[in-house]
């Protein structure tokens, strides 16, 4: 029933948005489903917390403590950038960036978005997870669009081609997981369901499965940003409008990743654990690797936000690999801990973008002196971001290299802490160079409104918290989840 | 190692061959509209491939899968992609040597046959010899969405490799449950029409779609 509604709420609010006159209506009606969303995505938590697992089977959706941990993911950031979007859009269309008509379509093909995200993680049936994998693609490319520039077109293109490309290799792994499963139970196991499916991976061709696997990784695996399939991340993350970005970066990557991991449930149990593990490493160091030297002398900050997703997937996915309590729940941790300071920071990024009016390093100067709120928030969520004690990041960085130096991956460990003081140094150069010098004299100085920078303020006392105090609850929340991917005990 | 040959294996066998030659076909054709024929002519044969197995096996339902294919992939994809193919035909100094990405074509076959071994040893199946060669179809697409310098070439290549797939599912298990088959169509028909979309609008702005003049995002 929860579920029901949780899924309703966006889907009807887009349809509500279609309708609603522009203006006041239509930004009530789209702050009242971001909440809606927010607070339906609890009370599942909630539901999950008490009973376990909850579910519609009629409708194929089961939520059990990994997908609640996504959907309170997708729900907490969708709320923080429905949040900023008003002023964000009001700001462009002044600056005549935006068309009054394309605005419009802004609050019906967010929800949209938020939807399919929310379906991906809810849905028990992998060929449905498929679709509305599929699906955060299709709703997103005219979000990126909305501003019309070549770039952003060119942009929404690539990201089109390149994540429909990948999602259908993904496609073909679903494919061979469901032919293992008929060629192994007969046409009497005909489902798709994960929740069936784990009951007899056991019993799965291993060399079907770690064949799909290895389409599944390539597929979803694009979805996450893992290089070398991230090459739409970097054009799509910064062409994107600010509050869009804070949801591709910050949650639409944390869904593909659910994808994958709801498969490498499947390929550990009918191929054993270390399959999975090889290939989870070499992309993660290359993402890694990849990321650190796009990030040593940044740019364009968008882009750097942008490759630091990147980075950030491929130490989730070492985590992953790693495995253990520490891995599994690192890494899960890590997803948190980065939607939280990525969409923050590419809202702050979005308000340094409509003062200054470029994305380029070089050409934001004096940061601190135009808007010193912003600039301030800035610095601290790229610490944040960075893994600076005392925030969250450098707690779940610490259990993922932990679980890494601990299981016998103690170079994978040391390949990644290099990759990171690499991108520590580049990132904070450049967040230095813009906060500091001389503030251009056409910039006005002052800050567009405070009242936008709640949410980010909001994310970064959660992260002090989750770093500070790292809650005795939140481990036990961590460990439950962690358990549905066989990183429990 | 493989099942007597029976005639339902031997007509999906002949269909899937079928519609490998056309991937090849695709690769060799240059002209625009050509290769859309092409398309075409591929996905009729995957909408018989999808009728033969109905007949074959008893399920019924893969005839409106059929019908589906027919619907979406022969008739609405080509005619969408029309308004997406460039209307001046390339001059013919353009013309590029076929010979390299045929002879990658030749190789990708090879590769898929490689790569689909742990399905095809010792299984009953009497249609998993056509497997290998979805994933032929399908990496001929990838090739042609790789090598292509017009848009239209890269949707194309796509929507070859979309063809493989669908394939394999419809080779490997007959088909995937019906509420998933139907969002599958959907979402191939969406990417298409978004893509016609987004494409309009850059040729709109720069007045061409030649993947060469789309270079202002740097990697």
């Amino acid at each position: 029933m929860i579920l029901l509604a949780l899924l309703a709420c966006p889907l009807l609010g887009a349809l509500a948005l279609v309708a609603a006159r522009p203006g006041r209506p239509a930004t009530v009606i789209h702050l009242l489903v971001a909440i809606g969303t927010a607070l339906a995505a609890l009370a599942l938590a909630v539901a999950v917390a008490l009973a376990g697992v909850v579910g519609v089977p009629a409708w194929s959706l089961r939520a059990d403590p990994l997908s609640a941990f996504l959907v309170v993911l997708v729900a907490g950031v969708q709320l923080v950038a429905a949040l900023g979007a008003p002023a964000y859009l009001a700001a462009e269309a002044a600056a005549a960036r935006i068309a009054p008509e394309r605005a419009a379509r802004f609050g019906p093909l967010f929800h949209l978005f938020v939807w399919t995200m929310l379906l991906a993680v809810t849905t028990d049936n992998v060929g449905l997870m498929w679709i509305a994998v599929e699906g955060t693609t299709l709703a997103s490319v005219f979000l990126i669009t909305l501003e019309r520039t070549r770039a952003s077109l060119e942009a929404a293109y690539k990201y089109l081609l390149i994540c429909s490309v990948g999602i259908a290799v993904a496609f073909m792994g679903t494919v061979l997981v469901y032919y293992a499963n008929i060629q192994q139970l007969g046409e009497s196991a005909e489902t798709l369901d994960w929740s069936l499916l784990v009951t007899v991976a056991p019993r799965l061709p291993s060399g079907v499965v770690a064949l799909a696997f290895v389409f599944l990784l390539i597929g979803y695996g694009t979805k996450i940003g893992l290089a070398p399939m991230h090459t739409w991340l970097p054009d799509a993350h910064s062409e994107a409008p600010a509050p869009v970005s804070a949801l591709m970066s910050g949650v639409l990557l944390a869904v593909g990743l659910y994808a994958l991991l709801r498969f490498k449930v499947v390929v550990d149990l009918a191929a054993g654990p270390a399959f999975a593990r090889r290939l989870l490493v070499a992309l993660g160091l290359l993402s890694m690797a990849v990321a650190a030297t796009s990030l040593w002398a940044p740019q364009n900050y968008k882009r750097m936000l942008a490759y630091s997703s990147v980075e950030h997937m491929g130490l989730v996915c070492l985590g992953v690999a790693f495995g253990g309590w520490a891995g599994v729940a690192g890494a899960l941790l890590h997803l948190l801990n980065h939607a939280l300071a990525k969409s923050a920071l590419f809202v702050l990024a979005g308000r340094v973008l409509q003062r200054y009016g470029s994305a380029e390093v070089d050409r934001v100067r004096g940061l601190r002196q135009a808007m010193p709120w912003t600039g301030a928030a800035f610095l601290a969520a790229t610490l944040a971001l960075l893994g600076v004690p005392p925030f969250g990041l450098f707690v779940s960085e610490v259990l993922i290299l932990r679980a890494g130096f601990a299981g016998g991956y103690a170079w994978a460990a040391a390949l990644a802490l290099a990759a990171l003081v690499a991108v520590f140094g580049g990132m904070l150069r450049a967040v230095n160079r813009m906060l500091h010098g001389a503030c251009p004299d056409e910039i006005v100085a002052g800050e567009n409104g405070r009242w936008p920078l709640a949410p980010v303020a909001v994310n970064l006392l959660v992260l002090l918290g989750l770093g500070l105090l790292f809650p005795p609850a939140l481990v036990a929340v961590l460990g439950t989840v962690a358990g549905v991917v066989g990183g429990g005990g | 190692m493989t099942a007597p040959p029976t005639a339902f294996g031997q007509l999906t066998g002949l269909l899937a061959s079928a519609v490998v030659a056309t991937a090849f076909l695709i690769v060799w054709r240059q002209s625009v509209p050509g290769r859309l024929a092409l398309f075409a002519v591929q996905s009729a044969l995957l909408a018989a491939l999808a009728g033969a197995t109905a007949a074959f096996t008893g399920k019924h339902e893969l005839l409106v899968v059929a019908l589906a294919v027919l619907a979406v992939k022969v008739w609405a994809i080509p005619r969408i992609l029309r308004r997406v193919a460039p209307a001046v035909p390339r001059s013919p100094t353009a013309a590029r040597s076929r010979v390299g990405p045929l002879l990658a074509a030749g190789i990708l076959v090879f590769v898929a046959y490689a790569v689909m071994f742990p399905l095809t040893g010792g299984t009953p199946s009497p249609t998993a010899a056509g497997l290998p060669l979805a994933l032929a179809t399908g990496l001929i697409g990838l090739l042609v969405c790789a090598t292509a310098r017009l848009a239209f070439t890269q949707v194309l290549g796509f929507l070859v490799f979309e063809n493989g797939v669908f394939m394999l599912a419809l080779l490997a298990t007959y088909g995937l449950p019906a509420l998933v088959e139907a969002g599958v169509f959907l979402d191939v028909l969406v990417a298409v029409l978004v893509a016609k979309v987004v494409l309009g609008e850059i040729r709109e702005s720069i007045q061409s779609t030649d993947i060469d003049r789309l270079r202002e995002l740097r990697g």
